[in-house]
């Protein structure tokens, strides 16, 4: 990677440290969680300053036009800091949007309405689109309560849709993170088309999933290393026993397999090696958060202290865009064997 | 039917008594309850089982237990689970109740062991400490003599239900001076002794279950210590060997693998030769426990103290249990991030199940002590 490239994750990675700071207190996390929308709009436009929403975006249409890499740093620290704000998923879609400058610069919120079926990723077909109007069901939209508008995917082309417009009914349901998802009722509701298609934003989203993952896994395991540091009984740091040292160790390859996998993705991204990633993130993910608990005994079992925060978050990002079994799958369709 | 009668049924038509009654009894509300429950929400079905004289049927019939053989019991166990039951606020049942009949005075048996099983004494469990987890020996809550009381100060931690308790059984310091384990002993306390404050603590599924219990020069008569003084740790070993053989008890994972069936059902995946591996793995592993459980519970029909070989019950019991329940979540898809059960219905609630598996390798000694004593006390094993 070229010093320039370096420069620019890193300039990233500092600028995420405005909002999601690696040693920072998580109570703006806990303030928001079961609330609505469960996010910051203020936050939001920080985000927006920070040239975040415009990531992905090229420079001739006011963005920064910068790559995965970049993208994937920053979900990194976000997943860190267990932010709310769907930052990802909109900065995702900023590229095919027609007026992306409002969405770029924080005013407006739009987010990926796609889904028809668990566990999948491939568009639902059965929403259609036909003279202006939309009609049909999308779920599984993350923090769907603070958008404005969707990017919703139909059988006949990408369809913009005003939260407020007439026909439009949106459910909630919360998740265990302290977020939602949306589920989006169309019945005729009027709508604009947007040229282009969604597959690639989706794509992108899916490591972007893996990211967080990684990111949370980070924090999650530098927490447990702290406590098994601290935490004495039996007159002797609990970190000294070595059945403890071999499972730390264990959690320390799962997460730098994951950062691995995360990182070659990201450099040379296809539909096989984001699915390579995934797979391993959502695993590792659940795995590593799962011990931090074990790691910690009792306390680690109480809402009051942060590590269950990081469980929950990898809960609902695990089976998010796919799960493992499925990206497992779609590898194996995907990737040549080479050892055949 | 009574007790001895009930016994006296082959273990087919057993099974079919206890489904009738489950099916007659069991109030339909309180069916799959996706939180442990409160005394106020479950009494209703501890009276209802005590009332029937099921409540405890491992006790031996003299106390008023249903002396039930290993085999019945699991089957109890099975058919309980297999229709959703809450689980009640077993400590007394569990523990106390077994405690006593070994240890107890007269006046303690008589006293206590009818209040049990009548639902009027409510047990919660105080040994663990903010600084005496695993390392349970180390526990500081003291009691002093003072005439004919104890006067008990300190602080117990994670003590569950102890909102919903009237009683307390609690490990307490009386001689500083001695060996750690040397110096415990045992007494039972009633909550609404003056001193005693209780604060709950929310857990990872957001419900106020355990506590913090704190003691504040709290007099209790020195008619409640339980056996000799500073030989709690003994008693508190052998009662490890009850709660172990509990945690340790097919229940959680019968209950969890019911439900993972369901779940695959609904998510179209009971046909996948993937999944049906993955199921049939766990309900081997599910059988092969109960055939291992069953050893186990008729050495203690047979009147034999459990020996420390009951720590492999719990391990893989409740790292079964955990399996379950990651299978539920990787099969959910998105619903595996859902805080409520799916679409209305407690019976599938992958990440509820999920959450509460979590702790059941903590509690009742972690996994990795229990791990240790069969290193060390059943392989012999050198130590460090
Ligand atoms: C849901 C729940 C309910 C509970 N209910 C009750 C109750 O009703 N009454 C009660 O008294 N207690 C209760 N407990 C407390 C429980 O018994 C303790 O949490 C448990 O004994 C562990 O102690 P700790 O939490 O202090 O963890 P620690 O002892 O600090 O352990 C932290 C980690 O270090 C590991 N560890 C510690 N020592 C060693 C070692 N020598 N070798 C290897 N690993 C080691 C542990 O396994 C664990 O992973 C409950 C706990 C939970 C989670």
């Amino acid at each position: 990677m070229s010093p320039d490239a370096d420069d620019a994750l890193r300039l990233i990675r500092d600028s995420a440290a405005a909002i999601a700071p690696r040693q920072g207190d998580l109570g703006r996390i806990r303030a928001l969680r079961f609330t609505r929308p469960g996010f910051d709009r203020a936050v939001w436009r920080q985000m927006a300053e920070l040239g975040w929403l415009g990531l992905l975006v090229e420079e001739a249409r006011g963005g920064s036009g910068l790559g995965l890499a970049e993208f994937c740093a920053l979900a990194e620290e976000l997943g860190a800091g267990l932010v709310p704000e769907p930052l990802i998923f909109a900065a995702a879609i900023a590229p095919i949007l027609p007026d992306a400058a409002a969405v770029i610069g924080g005013e407006r919120i739009v987010l990926p309405a796609w889904q028809e079926q668990p566990n999948t990723l491939a568009p639902g077909a059965a929403t259609r689109f036909a003279g202006g109007r939309v009609s049909g069901a999308k779920h599984f939209i993350p923090m769907a309560d603070g958008a404005d508008a969707f990017l919703v995917a139909t059988a006949d082309g990408l369809a913009l849709v005003e939260r407020e417009a007439p026909g439009v009914t949106l459910d909630l349901a919360m998740t265990q993170d302290g977020g939602h998802f949306g589920t989006l009722a169309l019945r005729n509701a009027p709508a604009t088309p947007v040229p282009g298609r969604i597959e690639p934003a989706l794509e992108s989203i899916t490591l972007a999933l893996a990211a967080t993952a990684l990111g949370l896994m980070d924090r999650a395991f530098a927490l447990t290393l702290d406590y098994l540091r601290t935490r004495r009984q039996f007159g002797r740091a609990i970190g000294s026993f070595q059945a403890l040292q071999h499972r730390a160790a264990d959690l320390k390859l799962q997460l730098e397999l994951t950062r691995a996998s995360v990182a070659a993705a990201a450099a040379a991204p296809s539909p096989a090696v984001i699915s390579r990633a995934k797979a391993r993130a959502a695993e590792a993910s659940l795995l590593l958060t799962r011990q931090a608990i074990q790691l910690h005994g009792g306390i680690g079992y109480t809402d009051e202290y942060d590590v269950g925060l990081f469980l929950r978050k990898a809960m609902v990002i695990a089976n998010l865009h796919g799960s493992a079994a499925l990206h497992r799958a779609r590898f194996a369709a995907l990737a040549p064997d080479m050892t055949e | 039917m009574d007790a001895a009668a009930l016994d006296a049924l082959d273990d087919e038509t057993f099974r079919l008594e206890v489904r009738r009654f489950v099916e007659a009894h069991y109030p339909p509300a309180l069916r799959n309850p996706p939180k442990r429950l409160h005394w106020a929400e479950n009494q209703v079905w501890y009276r209802l089982l005590a009332a029937h004289g099921w409540l405890a049927p491992g006790w031996p019939r003299e106390y008023g237990g249903m002396g039930l053989s290993a085999a019945k019991q699991l089957i109890v166990i099975e058919e309980f689970e297999r229709h959703g039951c809450a689980r009640t606020n077993d400590h007394g049942v569990v523990m106390v109740g077994p405690l006593l009949i070994r240890y107890g005075s007269d006046a303690q048996k008589q006293f206590f062991l009818p209040k049990i099983l009548s639902g009027e004494a409510i047990w919660c469990q105080g040994y663990s400490e903010p600084n005496a987890g695993s390392d349970l020996a180390s526990l500081r809550t003291e009691a002093v003599i003072d005439g004919d009381d104890y006067v008990i100060n300190g602080q117990k931690t994670w003590t569950t239900l102890a909102t919903d308790a009237n009683w307390i059984f609690l490990l307490v310091r009386t001689d500083k001076a001695a060996k750690k384990q040397e110096g415990i002993s045992f007494l039972l306390v009633p909550m609404d002794s003056p001193g005693i404050t209780v604060r709950p603590i929310i857990n990872l599924e957001l419900h106020d279950e355990f506590c913090e219990v704190f003691f504040d020069n709290v007099r209790v008569p020195r008619a409640n210590l339980v056996g000799e003084e500073n030989k709690g740790w003994t008693m508190a070993k052998a009662l490890l060997g009850f709660e172990r053989i509990f945690l340790g008890s097919p229940r959680q994972s019968a209950y969890a693998l019911v439900r993972l069936k369901l779940l695959a059902e609904r998510m179209g995946l009971a046909e996948d030769p993937t999944f049906q591996d993955r199921y049939t793995r766990l309900r081997l592993d599910l059988e092969d426990h109960k055939a291992l459980y069953e050893t186990f519970a008729a050495q203690l029909r047979r009147g034999e103290a459990l020996g420390a070989d009951v720590s492999m019950l719990k391990i893989h019991q409740s790292e079964l249990f955990q399996r379950i329940t990651e299978a539920m979540l990787e099969i959910a898809g998105e619903n595996a991030g859902l805080l409520e059960p799916m679409e209305g219905n407690r019976a599938l609630h992958p990440a509820g199940l999920f959450i509460q598996a979590r702790p059941a390798t903590i509690y009742g000694g972690s996994n990795e002590i229990q791990r240790n004593i069969l290193a060390g006390s059943v392989l012999d094993l050198p130590a460090t």
